[in-house]
């Protein structure tokens, strides 16, 4: 798994790439932790190279997309490939995070 | 105050806006605490009003008044409305609230305070505000810097949104009083009055209605009656509280000892209406009927996986694929279901396609 953050200005854009899993989740969170606890108000997550998440993803995307929104900032997730939609749609993430 | 002598004003009335400029400060201090006292009494009690503002009269202001009846006055402290409080409402009942709010604040000058709303005879439209002549009450706020403070009166003024914006109207056609108004156009002025007068109590009468129409949806609810409760926001609102969906979303999440997310499930309510609910008691069918087919739906996405976090929504989105499907809406309504809920996107079709080939995986209803 690796995360790219292209720009980290007030709309900050990050590229998610490979898996995440129970063994990186803890990493990944780490990694996305300055969208929780800075101030954007506009974050999207380019998941094009993102191959795969477990329920640990999951979760970490629930608490950026908390925390976004609770500084009434929105987040989406664009470029999603198929096979990790399903993931959202099987356990109705995708009625809550905002998918492009 | 130079210029204020070209408004011909007499020795009396020079001396009082010579009074009222030295006074300023005091005004201006007890405008302070006693708009913080207002809106704050209206933030305690729960009250949405359009707005609620405060000023200390201008000097021009002043001025004007005192050019129009300057000999009416002895006394700077006969004219009330140095300080003024402003509060306009939404409906006709709230004025009243606020009113009583204002009693329990602030020492009501009862013969100098004026209900503009019943000085009008039957057959008659115009000005229609509360206005209450205030004092604060003793011993409330002690200021030694301004100990004048606590015997200077203020006027507030109460009226809903509509009176409001007649009284802006006619205040900005510069005549004061009705007498000034040429006949013709007091007449319409007065016309519309009553218009708004009707306006107001019909949108209270809608608020009444709306009131209890929501306390007689919830008790219909609660008390189980769901066939005879149309699936409207209310309904289903009050549905929602009683988790309908609950038994099912354990018995889905059970299986892979999943925890669940609790989401609004309200964006559904627009699916089940396209899925064709038009009661509560459709609902329920909708449940009994299609519960067992959604959970094996279920259980099949998410029993070959390790995942364990569900949302709220796992029983209830798969019931709407199982009911849209048996109701022979095919992919086509999936992809609008899916729409309602997402968004639109080329992906939507994908999504519908392989839930109607799980669905006859399974053996389920298709058409």
């Amino acid at each position: 798994m690796e995360v790219k953050v292209i720009s980290p200005e007030d709309k900050v854009l990050v590229r998610i790439m490979g898996r995440v899993d129970t063994t990186n989740a803890a990493r990944f969170q780490e990694e996305l932790g300055f969208i929780i606890n800075g101030q954007m108000k506009d974050v999207e997550l380019d998941c094009t190279d993102l191959e795969y998440t477990s329920s640990q993803g999951l979760r970490v995307f629930l608490m950026l997309q908390k925390a976004v929104q609770g500084r009434g900032g929105k987040m989406v997730l664009t470029h999603m490939q198929t096979q990790v939609k399903e993931v959202f749609d099987i356990t109705g993430f995708s009625n809550i995070i905002r998918i492009l | 105050m130079e210029a204020m002598k070209d408004r011909g004003l007499d020795m009396h009335c020079m001396m009082m806006l010579e009074e009222f400029e030295q006074l300023r400060p005091a005004l201006e201090r007890m405008q302070k605490w006693a708009f913080a006292q207002v809106k704050q009494a209206i933030d305690k009690a729960g009250l949405m009003v359009t707005a609620c503002e405060s000023r200390v009269k201008t000097e021009d202001s002043l001025a004007g008044k005192l050019e129009l009846k300057g000999s009416k006055y002895a006394f700077l402290s006969d004219i009330t409305d140095l300080v003024g409080i402003r509060v306009i409402t939404l409906y006709s009942a709230d004025v009243d609230k606020i009113a009583a709010l204002v009693e329990n604040l602030f020492t009501v000058d009862w013969e100098q305070s004026v209900d503009k709303r019943k000085n009008h005879s039957l057959d008659s439209f115009g000005y229609n505000s509360l206005h209450y002549i205030c004092r604060i009450p003793e011993g409330a706020y002690v200021d030694p810097e301004c100990p004048e403070v606590a015997g200077i009166r203020f006027e507030v003024q109460m009226r809903t949104t509509l009176q409001h914006i007649w009284a802006a109207i006619y205040h900005d056609t510069g005549y004061k009083s009705d007498v000034e108004v040429p006949r013709d156009y007091l007449r319409s002025l007065n016309r519309l009055a009553g218009m708004l007068e009707l306006a107001d109590d019909e949108f209270s009468r809608i608020r009444n209605g709306i009131t209890d129409y929501r306390r007689k949806v919830q008790r219909m609810v609660s008390s189980g009656h769901f066939e005879d409760v149309l699936l409207d926001g209310d309904a289903f609102r009050s549905y929602l509280a009683l988790h309908p969906f609950d038994r099912l979303n354990h018995s889905i999440a059970a299986v892979n000892q999943a925890e669940i997310h609790e989401i609004s499930l309200f964006p559904y309510l627009e699916v089940l209406h396209e899925i064709g609910c038009k009661t509560l008691g459709d609902v329920e069918k909708m449940i009994r009927d299609f519960g067992e087919d959604a959970y094996r739906m279920a259980v099949h996405q998410i029993g070959g996986t390790d995942i364990d976090i569900l949302t709220s929504s796992i029983g209830l989105q798969n019931l709407c694929n199982v009911a849209m499907l048996s109701k022979g809406g095919g992919v086509n309504g999936l992809e609008k279901m899916y729409e309602i809920l997402s968004g639109p996107s080329p992906y939507n079709r994908h999504r519908a396609e392989r839930a109607l080939a799980q669905a006859r995986l399974l053996g389920i209803k298709t058409e």
